[in-house]
């Protein structure tokens, strides 16, 4: 069950962090960046698609495992 | 600055430190103000990161295989697959403080008495890494025993756990202070994690990889400008490639039985010295 809730979590996060990195791509989300004026933030956004395969990898971890 | 990058990048003595203070000591016509500097020096680490894809590609190859494999079943069974996922969270650290530091920390890259001061305190971090792995060495009662032997009492860079991982990763962003070694601090965080020297050096270099080719890949297409003088910086990458392969190679063998306290001692020595002659001559 605890398995289940953390996976469902960073499933969750994953999600979070996937919309932020659209954000930064677009250029939206102009928090601590280096240049504000800037349209598009790539190297935050593929920063954040890493955070979000790290969480969803994570979650694959955290979830329960079916025995044999 | 092609063969000096490369050939100080893996040696745990600074790489952007020396690159800042050797041009700025030496009167070099080189502005480290320079738009173009902090990508000519991306362009030397991408030849750096060359240099350790070319040493561990059978590694690399395991390392990649194993990080889809243990992904997608969710479960570590192999070495390969846990050497994979410690990487992943040794570099999660390192990438967010890289990213949301950079640029508050890029100013620091035009003031050589900052970097001969942090060149200082990183010859004395890696000196208080050996002494705290002299005292495990004495609590392992290997302390008579000669050090290849000494050496084997402790752990391969596989077995390391998890949340020493993430702090290893975590130091590695210090290393955007220019004077402080990436591979100094990274070694002297997983001597204290319990691996040997030369683990300790292979684990720090396969972290160091990603992270190197990713800034580098991402400020390439500033080195497209018509001011850059992209023939000259290329011909620097190579250099830098090449002399990054002779150090690692030369490193891995060193540090069978070798210890990080010369390279403390230079860093100290080599920080107070720069900062002495700055100071006298500006």
């Amino acid at each position: 069950m605890r398995g289940t809730s953390l996976a469902a979590g960073l499933v969750a996060l994953a999600v979070v962090f996937l919309v932020v990195a659209v954000l930064y791509a677009l250029g939206i989300l102009q928090i601590l960046v280096s240049d504000t004026h800037a349209s598009h933030h790539y190297t935050h956004a593929v920063l954040f698609v890493g955070l979000a395969v790290a969480s969803l990898v994570g979650a694959n971890f955290a979830r329960p495992k079916r025995t044999t | 600055m092609g063969l000096l990058q490369g050939a100080t990048e893996l040696f745990p003595v600074s790489s952007l430190g020396h690159a800042v203070l050797i041009p700025s000591l030496l009167h070099w016509k080189f502005k480290t103000s320079d738009p173009s500097f902090v990508p000519f020096l991306v362009l030397l680490h991408l030849g750096t990161a060359a240099a350790l894809l070319i040493i561990y590609r059978q590694q690399w190859v395991a390392i990649i295989r194993g990080f889809f494999t243990a992904a997608f079943r969710g479960q570590i069974k192999t070495d390969s697959e846990r050497l994979a996922m410690l990487l992943l969270v040794g570099t999660i650290p390192a990438g967010i403080l890289g990213v949301f530091l950079e640029h508050s920390l890029k100013s620091l890259f035009a003031n050589p008495k900052a970097a001969a001061g942090f060149l200082t305190i990183n010859g004395f971090l890696m000196l208080g890494a050996e002494v705290l792995r002299r005292r495990a060495e004495r609590r392992a009662a290997v302390e008579g025993k000669a050090r290849v032997e000494q050496e084997e009492s402790f752990g391969t860079a596989e077995h390391i756990s998890f949340r020493a991982a993430v702090l290893v990763g975590a130091i590695q962003a210090l290393a955007l202070l220019p004077g402080i070694s990436r591979s100094g601090v990274t070694i002297g965080g997983g001597l204290l994690a319990g691996l040997r020297h030369q683990e300790a050096a292979r684990f720090s270099f396969l972290l160091a990889t990603p992270i190197i080719a990713a800034a580098g890949l991402i400020e390439v297409p500033l080195l497209f400008s018509p001011s850059v003088p992209l023939g000259e910086y290329f011909a620097g990458a190579v250099l830098a490639l090449g002399a990054a392969y002779l150090s690692a190679r030369f490193l891995l063998r060193y540090f069978r039985s070798g210890r990080l306290d010369p390279y403390g001692w230079y860093c100290a020595a080599a920080g107070l010295a720069s900062l002495v002659l700055l100071t006298f001559n500006s």
